[in-house]
């Protein structure tokens, strides 16, 4: 078992920075998810690690050796890491026994001993009695467990998984979640999961670490993350936050504050430095919207128009304070209102980001 | 386990490459070289006189453009027919697949100017074919004696080359991406247009590049058609230097010679320059494609294909064993006048025939491994890790292959003559430096289509590896060989067959005990035994059948896709 | 005896002894010969094989290719400084004479010439012919028109049917070229009318024997025993004008390692077992003495177009140049 160190790596390709300054900490054991929009870095940043690529400047360590910095490099095949691929990459030329078995041959581990570890990773991943089959013949979730177990025959010191769910199907994704958390409790193997998708983060890490355009923009707990974004872009990217401009009228040193909120009076939460400040922004959830009778104190807007989720509606309206101004939140069904029906929100809750992202 | 700063894999890799230095150095560089020197320092002494002398005639210049025109024209036929039936056996239904496929390679088997005096036999005067065809056969001048009757010869000669490398490249198609293009309302053939030929464009290239070299370097079929046709090509201008025996010849020569090099050079930076700027990578693991049906296209398209085997490649091999059931040129043939006689007097009565097709067959089969052990890890360099160094070097690799044989066995007897400086062994005189001149020669035979292969991988299938822990050797062993084998195999097959019938370069290397077989049918034909040489030639084709279809026992302990007449 | 009596009858004794030795110990050439030549595959072997009947103690290496592959091997070994050959059997004395002039000869003025043409040899004595081979015209049999002489081919009626072997890359059709551009009768005109006729010019007498012989074309010029050799149709006519001849010449190269062994070599070619050894296999030998080729019918008067051949390969690439030009390269 090993912790991974980040030390302000960056990385160029051309006049392109596809990593910039990055730091992160992963402890001994951890599971962290690397979350980020398509095309933010994280995919470079797992190459980092892996070692597939240099780092232009900084240094990452695994455990107590340093893999990387920019005189000197481990290859990948020294770090005794292990990585589940986006594809799979699983070789086509060998059977589900052989792609297993590879990492054990190469280490010069015979049979018996071979054998019987490859059937015990086979076990654990459900798919004894699958070793004599080919790659083509395999469904993709299948296939997905034959990646895992031969990531895991080796039992690595530290396991990248590069979007693994992503080509599966609901269903199967929700029962995979499941087999990498009962996984990571039994083994307690530090884990790395690049993910786009933000459900699967946050059920699965103990912490979350936010990419954009190379940056990192916040590490912290799922709830963390959820509650308290550090910037705007996070904020908009977990839970589809809504980024509103308000004004913090009052501090009150402990977390709280109130503001206005296109001339509507909120309590909000902040951070503990928080100042008042005529231009800040808030972030709001939709479970913080509700509807209101139109004359109860709120927020005028009008209906956009309502999509049915299944036992509830996903309205969307517009702010009549700023009508470029989308917001959505949940209403049971049924619900009969009209697009361009006028109604009444009412905040509860909300965020306010704090100036300069602290993480 | 920690991660641990092994200096064992760093050093494999750094040797790996400079070892491929090295040796591409020596096969590719240095023959060239050797003859640059000799063109601007013949004698030791500095001279700009042949360059002067050569650059500024115009029958240089003449021949430079009769060179590519018919490169260009017979690249262009040999892509069309070769990707056409590459594309009609590897993606649809038709019946016989294998038994046509083997008879498309056929004319491999033979050697070229024997296929060319075949063909010239059957549009001449008396032609066997013309009158069942109805075609009055003319006294006059031979059709095939002008720049068109090259291009269409070189063309089929070199076809089997496009279609080897194609037809390796298409294994590589999954099933999903035709059927999801045709599941978008695409019909089958705006899925070729559009989906199978994009993707096919590295083996496709490589065809389009091995093919243009061929025909640029190609003697034997310009010679024949050329000359009475007076259609001068830089080969068949470099062999009338030679013979014109004026002094300073070899400095002429290799100025000429250079000149076909930096025309090969050109071709193969614009093959670069087409793969460079996309993405080829096919991704899934899944299934061979499912043939299209043809419905009721099967049988014309059936019928078409195997008429044009049969006239076009199973004739002129009749035509070949006919002539060589006469017992004199001229003869016509009855059943009375067929004889084996001259079977006898190759296999019992000619010791040196015996000894030249095993001597040939031992040459081939180790440069076609040798070569393929060399172009897999070289491919992976210049593909995967884009080396400086080695892509520079590469540049030469087709040089070898583009000049006249003739040219190359000179470079390698000024290369050779004295012995080897440190080790004191002289090859010269011996099989030894023809076989050298075979790797050099053949190199890119094996590289290219391998080179094409490796764009089709993805990468993560030897990452993933890597970090299994396996260095780089074994990654190339294990895991990118299999991959790889289809298109590897095609170019040993090429290889083989190439080096099999060889003439040019072994007519001044050969010595006693050291033949190889087109030394033999040359002197045949030099000598006017042309019957002899026809049932040389005939021999060599049982024999090459006889191999292939052993193979197919073999079949079935080799990786798919690496017999291209078997699915 | 006195002392000085002694002294001189152990000198005289030495002399004799030496004088008997002498010849004896130059009639045992041994060791290696290496032989490069442009004969066919089947009269080199017989060539090599009865020579080491009369000298057995001798190895013969031999390298046997066209004319140009031996030349391109031979600049080849010059320009890397290390030639290996000993002793040249090539088509024609132009090649040799370029050899020749190059320096790259040794004369043998002891070589015995007895019988032998004055014109079949190098006044120099650094090459010396070995058989006449004389270029006739070769017609095919279906056909009925017969000419009687190199002029006639011109003519309308052998329009399109006429092939000859290339000077471009055959010593003897250069040899034949230099020849007939030189007469009066033929000249440069000839070839323009050639030309004009479309007559094809093929690379080598290979090509000729091969087109005539299937009827491809119906005349060729031709290098004539090789259309004897091949129990084929096609009788040679030998042309009113004479016939431009090719000696295969052979010569001893000045960097030879066994200059004994080599002179024996050009000794045998001379000698009348060599030259009845050509008669045996078809060829009219440089020593009309030993008799004529069996198929050549009895009484034949054969004229040879006599050839100047230090002129012929002093012009030799203008006229290759010119031809070119004609014939359009």
């Amino acid at each position: 078992m090993a912790r991974l160190t980040i030390d302000r790596v960056n990385k160029w390709f051309g006049a392109f920075r596809a990593l910039d300054n990055v730091s992160v900490e992963v402890a001994n054991g951890e599971f962290m998810a690397i979350l980020g929009p398509s095309g933010c870095g994280k995919t470079t940043l797992l190459r980092q690690i892996a070692g597939f690529d240099k780092v232009d400047s900084g240094r990452i360590a695994i455990g107590d050796t340093v893999v990387s910095t920019v005189q000197l490099h481990i290859p990948p095949e020294r770090r005794h890491i292990g990585i589940v691929f986006q594809s799979y990459a699983l070789w086509p030329h060998m059977t589900v026994a052989e792609n297993v078995a590879y990492g054990l041959a190469v280490a010069g581990i015979k049979n018996p001993e071979r054998s019987r570890r490859v059937a015990a990773a086979l076990t654990l991943v459900e798919l004894d009695g699958f070793a004599e089959r080919r790659p083509a013949l395999l469904s993709g979730g299948q296939r997905q467990r034959v990646a895992l177990a031969r990531c895991l025959v080796t039992e690595p010191s530290l396991v990248l998984l590069d979007e693994p769910l992503a080509n599966l199907d609901v269903h199967l994704r929700a029962s995979m979640e499941d087999e990498f958390a009962r996984f990571h409790a039994r083994t307690g193997t530090t884990m790395i999961y690049i993910t786009h998708d933000q459900a699967e983060a946050m059920a699965l890490a103990d912490r979350i670490a936010v990419m954009d355009k190379g940056r990192l923009l916040q590490v912290a707990t799922p709830s963390q993350l959820y509650r308290e974004p550090a910037d705007q872009t996070v904020a908009e990217f977990i839970g589809e936050g809504m980024v509103l401009p308000v004004e913090v009228r009052s501090v009150d040193g402990a977390g709280t504050c109130h503001v206005d909120l296109y001339g509507h009076r909120v309590r909000m939460r902040c951070a503990v430095s928080q100042k008042p400040t005529p231009a800040a922004r808030a972030c709001l959830r939709s479970r913080d919207l509700r509807i209101v009778l139109p004359a109860a104190s709120g927020m005028g807007a009008r209906i956009d128009h309502a999509i049915y989720q299944g036992g509830h509606f996903r309205l969307e309206a517009r702010v009549d304070a700023a009508p470029e101004m989308l917001v959505h939140l949940a209403v049971p069904e049924p619900f009969l209102l009209a697009p361009g029906a006028a109604i009444k929100l009412d905040v509860a809750d909300g965020w306010v980001i704090p100036a300069v992202a602290e993480h | 386990m920690h991660p641990t700063a092994d200096l064992r894999g760093p050093f494999e890799d750094h040797a790996l490459l400079w070892g491929l230095v090295f040796v591409v150095g020596i096969l590719s560089v240095l023959p060239l070289a050797r003859l640059v020197l000799e063109a601007v320092a013949p004698g030791g002494e500095w001279s700009a006189q042949a360059l002067t002398r050569v650059l500024s005639s115009s029958t240089t210049w003449t021949a430079t453009g009769h060179s590519l025109v018919t490169a260009l024209g017979g690249t262009l036929l040999a892509v069309a027919i070769g990707a056409v039936v590459a594309l009609i056996v590897s993606l649809t239904d038709i019946r016989g697949r294998n038994a046509f496929v083997f008879c498309f390679v056929l004319p491999m088997m033979i050697a070229p100017q024997v296929l060319a005096l075949a063909w010239l036999q059957l549009f001449g005067p008396s032609s066997p074919l013309l009158p069942m065809i109805g075609v009055a056969p003319s006294p006059g001048k031979n059709p095939l004696y002008s720049p068109e009757g090259i291009i269409l010869v070189l063309g089929i000669q070199y076809a089997p080359l496009v279609f080897l490398t194609l037809r390796a490249g298409l294994r590589a198609l999954p099933r999903e991406l035709i059927e999801a293009g045709l599941a978008g309302g695409a019909g089958p053939l705006t899925v070729l247009r559009t989906v199978v030929l994009p993707l096919m464009t590295p083996p496709l290239v490589a065809g389009v590049a091995l093919s243009f070299v061929s025909c640029l370097g190609n003697f034997g079929i310009a010679a024949l058609l050329g000359i009475p046709a007076n259609y001068l090509v830089l080969p068949t201008l470099i062999y009338q230097r030679l013979a014109g025996l004026g002094p300073g010849v070899l400095s002429e020569v290799s100025v000429l010679s250079t000149l076909i090099g930096f025309i090969a050079v050109t071709g193969l930076l614009l093959q670069d320059l087409m793969l460079r700027r996309r993405d080829f990578r096919i991704s899934t693991a899944s299934c061979v494609a499912r043939p299209f049906e043809l419905r009721r296209w099967r049988l014309p398209v059936e019928a078409a294909l195997w008429t044009f085997s049969i006239l076009v490649l199973t004739l002129p091999l009749i035509a070949l064993v006919l002539a060589s059931l006469v017992p004199a040129v001229g003869v016509p043939l009855t059943v009375k006048t067929a004889t084996l006689g001259n079977y006898d007097f190759v296999l019992f009565g000619h010791d040196a025939a015996k000894r030249a097709l095993i001597n040939s067959f031992t040459l081939s089969t180790i440069a076609a491994i040798v070569i393929v052990l060399i172009a897999v890890p070289l491919a992976y360099f210049l593909v995967w890790r884009r080396s400086r160094p080695l892509t520079m070097i590469s540049l030469l690799i087709e040089m070898p292959y583009a000049l006249p044989g003739v040219v190359l066995a000179i470079a390698a007897i000024l290369l050779f003559l004295k012995p080897l400086p440190l080790v004191g062994l002289s090859l010269y005189n011996t099989v030894w430096i023809i076989l050298f001149c075979y790797l050099a020669r053949f190199l890119v035979l094996g590289l290219r289509p391998v080179i094409s292969a490796y764009y089709q991988i993805d990468r993560t299938l030897e990452e993933a590896s890597q970090i299994a822990g396996a260095r780089l050797l074994r990654r190339l062993r294990t895991i990118i060989l299999p991959l790889v084998a289809p298109a590897a195999s095609a170019g040993a097959l090429l290889i083989f067959l190439m080096a099999f019938n060889e003439l040019t370069v072994s007519a001044l290397l050969w010595s006693s005990g050291a033949e190889t077989l087109g030394v033999i049918l040359f002197s045949f034909q030099q000598g006017g035994d042309s019957t002899y040489a026809a049932a040389l030639g005939a021999l060599t084709v049982f024999v090459t059948t006889a191999l292939m279809l052993l193979t197919l026992f073999m079949a079935a302990k080799l990786p798919p896709g690496v017999l291209p007449w078997r699915d | 005896m006195n002392i000085a009596l002694r002294h001189s009858f152990f000198l005289i004794a030495g002399l004799v002894a030496g004088i008997a030795a002498g010849p004896a110990a130059a009639q045992a050439p041994a060791g290696k010969l290496v032989l490069y030549t442009s004969q066919p595959e089947r009269d080199a072997a017989q060539t090599v094989s009865a020579f080491r009947k009369v000298y057995p103690g001798v190895d013969v290496d031999v390298f046997r290719s066209g004319t140009t592959e031996v030349m391109g091997k031979l600049a080849a070994e010059f320009a890397g400084g290390q030639a290996r050959a000993d002793v040249l059997l090539l088509a024609d004395a132009a090649t040799m004479e370029s050899l020749k002039r190059a320096g790259r000869l040794l004369p043998y003025p002891d070589a015995k010439l007895a019988g032998l043409e004055p014109g079949s040899y190098d006044v120099d004595k650094t090459y010396f012919g070995s058989k006449l081979i004389t270029t006739g015209i070769a017609v095919n049999t279906s056909v009925k028109a017969r000419p009687a002489s190199f002029a006639d081919l011109a003519k309308p009626e052998y329009k399109a049917q006429m092939t000859m072997p290339s000077p471009l890359y055959s010593g003897a059709a250069a040899i034949m070229l230099g020849t007939m551009t030189t007469r009066a009768d033929l000249g440069w005109g000839y070839f323009e009318k050639l030309k004009a006729a479309d007559a094809i010019a093929v690379r080598g007498n290979g090509a000729v024997l091969a087109a005539v012989a299937n009827g491809e074309k119906s005349y060729g010029i031709l290098v004539d025993f090789m259309a004897f050799n091949a129990k084929a149709k096609g009788s040679p006519i030998f042309p009113a004008e004479g016939s431009p001849a090719v000696t295969e010449p052979v010569a001893i190269l000045k960097t030879t390692q066994n200059a004994a062994a080599a002179r024996a070599f050009v000794d045998f070619i001379l000698s009348d077992e060599g030259q009845k050894l050509a008669v045996s296999m078809g060829y009219i030998p440089a020593k009309a003495a030993v008799g004529m080729p069996s198929w050549l019918p009895a009484g034949t008067k054969i004229v040879v177009m006599p050839t100047d051949i230090s002129r012929v390969a002093e012009a030799n690439s203008a006229n290759l140049k010119r031809f070119a030009e004609i014939f359009g390269n």
